[in-house]
């Protein structure tokens, strides 16, 4: 099957897309936003300068339609969000959004109701448009790169005036082996301090649940869940987190889950393989305490 | 200026996994329907963005007459009129379709606001499909939205930061959640008043639906069980917990 990869330059998101493409079929090609070569060998390879996904809808379209590709492969991210849906229109094709599985014959999963159930399509036309969510297929290893040839006839409908790129604090979340992640229980922003000094001694990364970054206790970036980001780490810390399953949703391929929070009915210990029922005031201290003492 | 904020009645996104159950691969009837998670952000912030622009706020949703009694808190919070489009497809096509009929119907709406996801599909493109099939702009994720002549300036929450983005005439933007666009609970008053008011029904339209069959829906198993630690002595259930996670080479 003749699969296009539409990706930002980055190796571990392409590197997933193509472990996707190559379940359907050959090495895909590629469409990268950004400059220099793109990691990995492929027959066609293209590059874009264009930031905006909603600017690459008509080139895109002709691009598949010339290329005569049957799948279009995204990331289930701002990017594939903002292309899969105005060029599943232009080009009549199925649009099926965070795939969590795939196999051969065209069919694919999908989470619905907040990751409580699953739901298996089959795909009966091409070219079919599949978005990727993040940290299910294991990124392929990319050998060598590729020089890229520019997309031709992308124009400006949407202009890009800024970007301010978020305080990266220690660890990324997509790159943590541990994360401790704080919610509504913590109470307070300032709270979040107990958590990033167990953080730094773990060498982990801090996150939050979606009701911790609504109370503006944590910047967006750092919400982890089914709409922010998909982690899969070691060890998931959740502290003064209930476990609603869109939260579970995002933490779905962490190896260990350990839940710390004073409600026994929290549904976050339906998740977790070692829970603390006690005030996280009293477990994160005693936590930082024993760390330190390993040192 | 008209503004259009689609919303959706879905079952309580709140069930716990453990007491989820499907019935013909939906989620149970029993469940409470309400308005959709970020679809009430959405809400808010047509609000607010009435309020700023003195603007029309024309909610529109896509299913059951049963709905309407959910949907009328989006007019309790600040909506003018109510339009609902009836039917009952699933598939992301016919409901965008059904959807730009009634925008269609309209006439004169400058912009839709939808939640970046409903909470019972979860797929966030209907929105996206929606805009395609207007011809307008789409940018997803919004968390900011000024109005200033003919162009919009947007901010958007990405995944490496914020983007703030300008761009000129009709637009689709799905709305994520911020602390700024935490839905406001509507006053008594509103509320009573919001009771009242006519709703557009809109026969819906069979569509096109898209080439990709649901050949099942299945809950997964979770198979965690949870080892509660001992709380008598916090310092022993902290050592105790990192002995285990290294044990078992979590660690």
């Amino acid at each position: 099957m003749k699969t296009l990869i539409v990706e930002v330059m980055d190796t571990k998101r392409i590197g997933e897309l193509v472990t996707v493409g190559r379940i359907f079929g050959d090495t895909p090609d590629i469409l990268a936003l950004g400059t220099g070569d793109v990691p990995g060998t492929y027959t066609k390879a293209y590059f874009t300068d264009t930031a905006v996904g909603a600017n690459l809808i008509d080139p895109l379209v002709d691009l598949i339609r010339e290329g005569d590709y049957q799948l279009v492969l995204l990331s289930a991210t701002t990017l594939g969000t903002e292309i899969a849906g105005p060029l599943g229109v232009r080009l009549g094709a199925p649009v099926l959004s965070e795939v969590i599985g795939a196999s051969a014959d065209m069919t694919v999963t999908r989470p619905i109701y907040g990751g409580k159930a699953v739901a298996t399509f089959t795909i009966s036309q091409a070219p079919a448009i599949l978005t990727v969510r993040r940290k299910y297929f294991e990124p392929a290893d990319l050998a060598g790169t590729t020089t890229p040839v520019p997309l031709t006839g992308t124009g400006t409908t949407i202009t890009l005036i800024s970007e301010e790129a978020a305080k990266s604090e220690g660890i990324p979340l997509e790159d943590a082996e541990v994360i401790v992640s704080g919610g509504r229980g913590m109470g307070s922003g300032e709270n979040f301090t107990l958590l990033r000094e167990m953080a730094a001694i773990l060498n982990a990364a801090v996150g939050a649940s979606r009701g911790a970054v609504d109370e503006g206790w944590a910047a967006p970036t750092l919400q982890i869940g089914q709409t922010g980001n998909i982690v899969a780490p070691s060890v998931y810390l959740a502290v003064g987190i209930s476990g609603a399953s869109q939260h579970l949703a995002g933490i779905a391929n962490a190896k260990c889950v350990v839940a710390v929070n004073k409600d026994e009915d929290a549904n976050i210990f339906k998740r977790a393989r070692f829970g603390i029922v006690e005030d996280y005031k009293k477990v994160v201290p005693a936590l930082i305490q024993a760390l330190k003492e390993e040192q | 200026m008209h503004i259009a904020v689609l919303a959706k009645v879905v079952p309580d996104y709140e069930v716990p996994s453990a007491d989820f159950e499907l019935t013909d691969s939906r989620a149970h009837s029993r469940y409470t329907r309400m308005i959709g998670l970020y679809d009430e952000n959405a809400i808010e912030t047509g609000v607010q963005l009435k309020e700023a622009c003195k603007a029309k706020l024309t909610i529109i949703s896509y299913g059951k007459t049963e709905d309407i009694s959910v949907l009328r808190k989006a007019i309790a919070m600040g909506g003018d009129a109510l339009h609902l489009v009836m039917g009952d497809s699933d598939d992301p096509f016919v409901i965008a379709e059904n959807l730009k009929m009634a925008i269609d119907g309209l006439g004169d709406v400058d912009l839709v606001l939808a939640g970046q996801q409903s909470a019972d599909m979860d797929r966030g493109v209907v929105h996206s499909i929606l805009a395609g099939m207007l011809g307008w702009q789409f940018l997803p994720q919004i968390s900011r939205i000024q109005s200033e002549g003919d162009l919009w300036m947007v901010a958007q929450a990405h995944e490496n930061g914020t983007r703030n983005l300008q761009f000129s005439g009709k637009g689709v933007l799905s709305i994520t959640s911020i602390p700024e666009n935490v839905p406001r609970i509507p006053v008594v008053r509103a509320i009573f008043a919001a009771k009242k008011k006519p709703v557009e029904k809109i026969e819906g339209i069979p569509g096109t639906p898209m080439n990709a069959k649901e050949v099942s829906v299945e809950i997964p198993k979770m198979e965690s069980v949870c080892e509660f630690l001992p709380i008598e002595d916090m310092a022993e259930t902290a050592t105790t917990l990192l002995s285990k996670l290294r044990e078992e080479r979590y660690l």
